[in-house]
């Protein structure tokens, strides 16, 4: 019918206006911010690549790219391993109130608001008063600077942030375990396949498209950390727990170089888009589809 | 005839896009104030609107001195809007942001930490309001002390008129004191001698106990420690011009001669042998763990720490005592003395006023506003409890702190007459990186050995290279 062929642009508007207003309008302007200095008071000036030449050679932009690439090599590996290895225990025989009540404990940080657990995770930590030095300190563990060295807070750092985000992870896992047909475990098992033999040859294989998914997603948000690293250390001490959307916040809002920072936030999309690209193109060799 | 379940919920194509076009009308029009930025105070009428730091049960406290001001003036209509953060720096930011949504309030009550950055890019100096209104401010003048009126001044023009102040003065627990058999100190005491205390402290109140806390912020962290040692972390110079505000106002003052068109911080400073010197002598009291390795920000934790009688001392201003007064403390309980002495005893302060934005719609009406806000009942209105220290002497009086404390709040005050050469926390219009300069090398040049102290200042020197270099 005639009136059918506008009918799904109707439907697709509410979207299309939202994700243009919010997301293609931003992006667009960012990009084009990036070749102009502004420091949202006075006329913007053309720069050309000015912006991306200077960041370039920031020592600070340097540590703290670096940092972030450190934290999500280590983040991302705790967060995928906890998170398969609760979903794998969770699918062995549990009553099904004590499965419900694990998949909800697990998922439950991450509805939590990233901020307010880091000024609660702040105060545990607190090297003086914190409950967690008070607690090594029954059984004789000295004093740990845990926000105060540069060792203490990225330990922190990535504790604090993994606990809030497996939640995700495991949750995509517990589904991927659910679409293993069970007869391939049977089989294996009559040909006398073990649990850990099970678990590498059939698991991990046939989990793999899962695993894709959940790396992609877990690597692109932890190079966006930000909320944990600037609540509990402010990105120190020194550059230690800088992350690279923090010292994008830092030279955008602070210095005022909102150019800058924009060619910062242009040069983060482009290493999460490289990433992201090179996951997929590996994933033709690694990845198993039934 | 009647419908059939079925019939009822058979909802035509037609009949859904209608609903649907019904909806986004109906939403468009109840969202449409919101739309077009009508809701925004002082948009859409000729109110002044008036931006400060807090939340919005601070901004409802202020509705009595609003209502006071148009008993007065009648016809300038007023609005205050809260902006809740986390400090001055995070304030800013959301400032900045607002201003350019093309949001711009028409008076913001800034801090020092923003009185550089706001008289170099978005407030309109108060000169010309000043020397036309003289007579009605000689009083006022009068009462303020100059250090504070020349802390908002920038090259040569003011800004704002203080309403509040605090100096980084040393609070202490009495009672961890008697435990360890001291004696409040005397006003001339120096930084050995407070050493020396804190490791009296130390031995007298067991391990669970904090000799000294402090904080890593631009104020009350190591800039006094800093001040008093005859230096700081950027390069102090003096402002020319002003002497059409200190001439008219303060020619009887002993310090007018040596008043100036305000403080400029244009060069860092980390790599001076005092400044070394200064983080050392904090290194050596977290080494002997007589100090914290101060975190970043700190302060909200501070007052129950405190209170609860965890810490022996920290720096802090007469803002503390209603803080004290609520968390239980008596004023037996608590005191505060100078900060000690050093090559000299300049202590370091802060001061707060309302700037006139260079937008504002009715630059006169905010005046009006700004000069009545300073007369002394509008501030015995604003400032009735002592959650600040405010900037007129005679309300510095035995009334404020009755049954609150401390037993010397006479401190607050002189450390400004005692002290002429007090002065404000170093904050250039590039406040806010600088004090992130700061923040992230403070923690690493006292936590480590020597070495590591000399890389982290250098850091800082860097560091402050490129926060000054960037306005």
């Amino acid at each position: 019918m005639k009136h059918q062929r506008w009918l799904p642009w109707v439907f697709l508007a509410p979207t299309a206006l939202g994700m243009g207003l919010f997301t293609l309008i931003p992006i667009v302007a960012s990009i084009v911010l990036a070749f102009f200095q502004w420091d949202i008071i006075t006329p913007p000036k053309f720069v050309g690549f000015a912006n991306f030449a200077t960041v370039a050679t920031d020592s600070t932009v340097q540590v703290s790219f670096l940092n972030t690439i450190v934290f999500v090599i280590v983040a991302v590996a705790l967060q995928l391993g906890i998170s398969l290895g609760l979903a794998v225990l969770l699918t062995e025989k549990l009553p099904n109130w004590l499965r419900s009540f694990f998949r909800s404990a697990f998922f439950f940080p991450l509805v939590l608001s990233a901020a307010s657990v880091s000024v609660f995770m702040k105060y545990l930590f607190n090297e003086k008063f914190g409950v967690v030095n008070w607690l090594l300190s029954l059984i004789n563990v000295p004093a740990v600077p845990w926000l105060t060295s540069p060792a203490g807070s990225a330990v922190v750092i990535i504790l604090v942030y993994v606990w809030q985000n497996f939640g995700f992870s495991f949750l995509l896992f517990l589904g991927g375990l659910a679409s293993i047909p069970t007869e391939t475990y049977e089989a294996a098992s009559l040909d006398g396949a073990t649990g850990w033999r099970k678990l590498v040859q059939i698991t991990l294989p046939l989990l793999s498209p899962t695993t894709l998914v959940a790396s992609v997603m877990a690597i692109i948000s932890a190079l966006q950390v930000f909320d944990q690293p600037y609540v509990l250390t402010g990105g120190g001490p020194g550059d230690s727990t800088r992350s690279a959307v923090m010292v994008i916040f830092e030279t955008a809002f602070q210095r005022l170089e909102f150019g800058q920072g924009a060619a910062l936030g242009v040069i983060l999309t482009i290493i999460i888009m490289l990433i992201t690209a090179l996951q997929f193109r590996l994933s033709k060799r690694f990845v198993f589809y039934q | 005839m009647a419908l059939t379940q079925g019939d009822a919920l058979a909802i035509t194509r037609r009949a859904a896009l209608g609903a649907l076009g019904a909806g986004v009308v109906g939403a468009t029009v109840a969202s449409w104030p919101r739309l077009t930025g009508t809701d925004i105070p002082g948009r859409g009428d000729n109110s002044l609107s008036i931006v400060i730091q807090g939340t919005k049960a601070d901004a409802s406290a202020r509705q009595k001195l609003v209502a006071d001001f148009n008993k007065v003036h009648p016809d300038i209509r007023i609005k205050v809007q809260a902006i809740q953060s986390v400090d001055w720096k995070d304030f800013f930011v959301k400032l900045l942001t607002m201003v350019a949504a093309g949001q711009s309030p028409d008076l913001v009550y800034v801090a020092t930490e923003g009185t550089q950055l706001f008289a170099e890019r978005l407030a309109e100096p108060l000169d010309s309001y000043v020397q036309r209104d003289a007579a009605e401010l000689k009083e006022y003048f009068e009462d303020v002390h100059p250090s504070l009126v020349e802390a908002m001044m920038y090259k040569g023009s003011l800004y704002q008129l203080p309403m509040d102040w605090n100096a980084a003065n040393m609070y202490f627990n009495t009672s961890a004191l008697a435990k360890a058999g001291l004696q409040m100190p005397a006003d001339d005491w120096t930084h050995l001698d407070f050493r020396t205390m804190l490791s009296s402290l130390k031995q007298a109140n067991g391990s669970d106990f904090t000799p000294y806390y402090w904080t890593n912020r631009l104020f009350g962290g190591v800039v006094p420690w800093l001040y008093i040692n005859d230096t700081s972390v950027l390069k102090e110079t003096k402002a020319p011009g002003g002497r059409w505000l200190w001439d008219s106002f303060y020619q009887n003052d002993p310090s007018s001669k040596m008043r100036t068109g305000g403080a400029l911080w244009e060069a860092p400073n980390a790599l001076d042998p005092r400044v070394e010197e200064s983080f050392d002598f904090l290194r050596g009291l977290v080494k002997d763990g007589l100090g914290v390795r101060p975190e970043e920000g700190g302060g909200n934790t501070l007052v129950g720490l405190f209170a609860s009688g965890r810490i022996g001392t920290t720096p802090a201003g007469g803002y503390w005592v209603e803080g004290l007064h609520e968390a239980g403390m008596t004023q037996d309980q608590y005191d505060v003395a100078f900060f000690p002495k050093w090559r000299t005893q300049r202590h370091q302060f802060g001061t707060a006023g309302y700037a006139i934005m260079k937008t504002a719609k009715d630059k006169d009406a905010a005046w009006e506003f700004v000069k009545w806000a300073a007369s002394k009942p509008a501030m015995e209105t604003q400032f009735a409890l002592p959650t600040t220290t405010p900037t007129r002497r005679s309300m510095v009086n035995e009334a404020l702190y009755a049954g609150k404390g401390p037993k010397h709040w006479k401190v607050f005050y002189d450390t400004l007459d005692k002290f002429p050469s007090t002065g404000p926390i170093p904050a250039p219009p590039q406040q806010a990186a600088v004090e992130t300069a700061l923040i992230k090398n403070v923690s690493l040049a006292v936590s480590g050995d020597q070495a590591q102290l000399k890389s982290a200042l250098q850091s800082l020197q860097r560091d402050l290279e490129q926060a000054l270099g960037g306005k």
